[in-house]
């Protein structure tokens, strides 16, 4: 019996010993839309660095509140220049690291087998829901709210959204097939299994992702090094792709 | 309080009582005859009822979801009949009834249990049906038992998350309840918001607690006497 005990409690130590750092790595905190590529990007750049790259995926502003609060990234690439504006603000950021170089589109989407017509923004009004990334703080609901205020529209679909926690996760909630449209980004569209594209939006509010390492990281060097390699053509490549728009250096 | 957070309150308040009267009948058999019925069944049924209990919330979740998407088996049903579950109060209500499930049933397994079952027999002799000595003897016999599990699995059923959030969403006013209104205020920076909604769930805990607690405390006193 005591045996026994000495036996579990020896599994449990090593269990608890068993969570140990073997490489040098480095945590990207990335917004849900970057998902895919980000992570391709990442094992590329960990077989030729040596590098581990690991990353937490989420909405652009619950990130930037985590980098706020302390939390060890050591790059933070937002889907607006908002969050980052914010973390230059807190010291958190170095204006000059930041690279603004990658656009993406908005796009609405509908249930694979949906039957509603939703081919321009003043049919969305005629449906009982629209999910949309939070709007009061994740930027692809930020963006779709700019959009439909420019066109008149907001005051009607406000009472109709369904909020979620990233852009990914309104996307998820069209796919069950019981919301029956979102805004999200074209990018996202691509990833649909049980959704598919209605319409492209024309026109809509200019969207700019911004990438720069965390100034408190400890890994600085190989931050930044990551940076370079997102911003340098094997990023860009990997980007257009996956259907992100590359804009030229923009000067801030 | 506010009048947003107080229709806050009002929503959880409401969907958390109608989840519990929900399983309540379902409860109440369920436990009789796990604390009746032995051997292997039985085992493999409580261990079925307790899973919510160990399984991580978003599992729950995630299993409800795909038996209910719109082709999913039970959703092309429902969406033929015309009922809407997903992102409505009613998945807020599915959510905590299965999660709150085992929390309703093992005290009243327990307190089923106790029954010396020579009270049962003596009831059987007497004449009456199996019904009526559950519902003449069993049952107030363990009433105790069947409100802490009454209390329990509401008070379970305010605080649900995981599963809520998976099949209802955080919509304000529909299928926001405390629990989760506390998350979507964090997340968008309202800390001020979500922390008066804190104080009134640490109420609310409170009052839950300290009810249960005089009741098994005068349980206690009676049997001692």
């Amino acid at each position: 019996m005591r045996k026994s005990w000495l036996l579990a409690l020896v599994c449990f130590a090593l269990l608890v010993v068993g969570i140990a750092e073997p490489r040098p790595e480095i945590l990207v905190f990335g917004a849900a839309s970057l998902t895919e590529s980000l992570e391709e990007l990442g094992k590329s750049y960990g077989e030729k660095s040596g590098t581990r790259v690991v990353f937490s995926f989420g909405a652009s502003s619950d990130l930037a509140r985590q980098v706020q609060a302390g939390a060890p990234a050591d790059v933070f690439f937002s889907a607006d220049t908002a969050k980052m504006d914010a973390l230059e603000r807190a010291g958190l950021v170095r204006a000059g690291d930041r690279r603004e170089f990658l656009s993406n589109g908005l796009v609405v989407v509908v249930p694979s087998d949906s039957t509603r017509r939703v081919s321009n923004a003043e049919d969305l009004v005629s449906l009982p829901r629209i999910a949309l990334a939070d709007p009061a703080a994740v930027p692809a609901g930020i963006y779709a709210k700019k959009w439909l205020a420019g066109l008149g529209l907001w005051e009607r679909i406000a009472p109709r959204v369904v909020p979620t926690l990233d852009v990914r996760a309104a996307l998820a909630a069209v796919e069950t097939g019981a919301i029956p449209a979102a805004v999200v980004y074209r990018t996202d569209a691509s990833t649909a299994r049980s959704a598919r594209v209605a319409f492209a939006v024309v026109n809509g509010p200019e969207i700019l992702y911004s990438v720069a390492p965390v100034a408190s990281s400890k890994n600085s060097q190989a931050a930044a090094a990551f940076v370079a390699f997102l911003a340098g053509p094997e990023g860009r490549g990997e980007f257009t792709k996956r259907g992100f728009v590359i804009r030229g250096t923009v000067q801030r | 309080m506010r009048a947003d957070d107080f229709s806050i309150f009002l929503l959880t308040l409401r969907v958390a009582a109608i989840a519990t009267l929900l399983i309540l009948p379902l409860g109440i058999f369920a436990a009789w005859h796990l604390a009746r019925r032995g051997g292997a069944l039985r085992t493999l049924l409580e261990t079925v009822v307790s899973l919510p209990l160990v399984l991580p919330p978003t599992a729950v979740g995630l299993l409800l979801l795909e038996a209910l998407r719109t082709h999913g088996p039970l959703g092309r049903l429902l969406d033929r009949a015309g009922i809407e579950i997903l992102f409505t109060w009613k998945a807020v209500v599915l959510a905590t009834a299965v999660m709150s499930f085992p929390l309703l049933v093992r005290p009243m397994r327990t307190a089923f249990e106790e029954i010396d079952p020579r009270l049962l027999a003596m009831g059987r002799s007497l004449g009456s049906g199996p019904v009526a000595v559950f519902r003449r003897v069993a049952l107030p016999l363990a009433w105790r038992g069947t409100l802490a599990g009454v209390l329990l699995a509401f008070s379970r059923a305010l605080g649900e998350f995981g599963a809520t959030i998976m099949i209802a969403g955080s919509i304000p006013g529909r299928t926001q309840t405390m629990a989760l209104a506390i998350f979507q205020r964090t997340h968008i920076g309202q800390d001020e918001g979500a922390m008066r909604l804190v104080a009134v769930t640490v109420v609310i805990a409170f009052a839950i607690v300290w009810t249960s607690e005089v009741l098994t405390r005068r349980r206690t006193q009676r049997t001692a006497a």
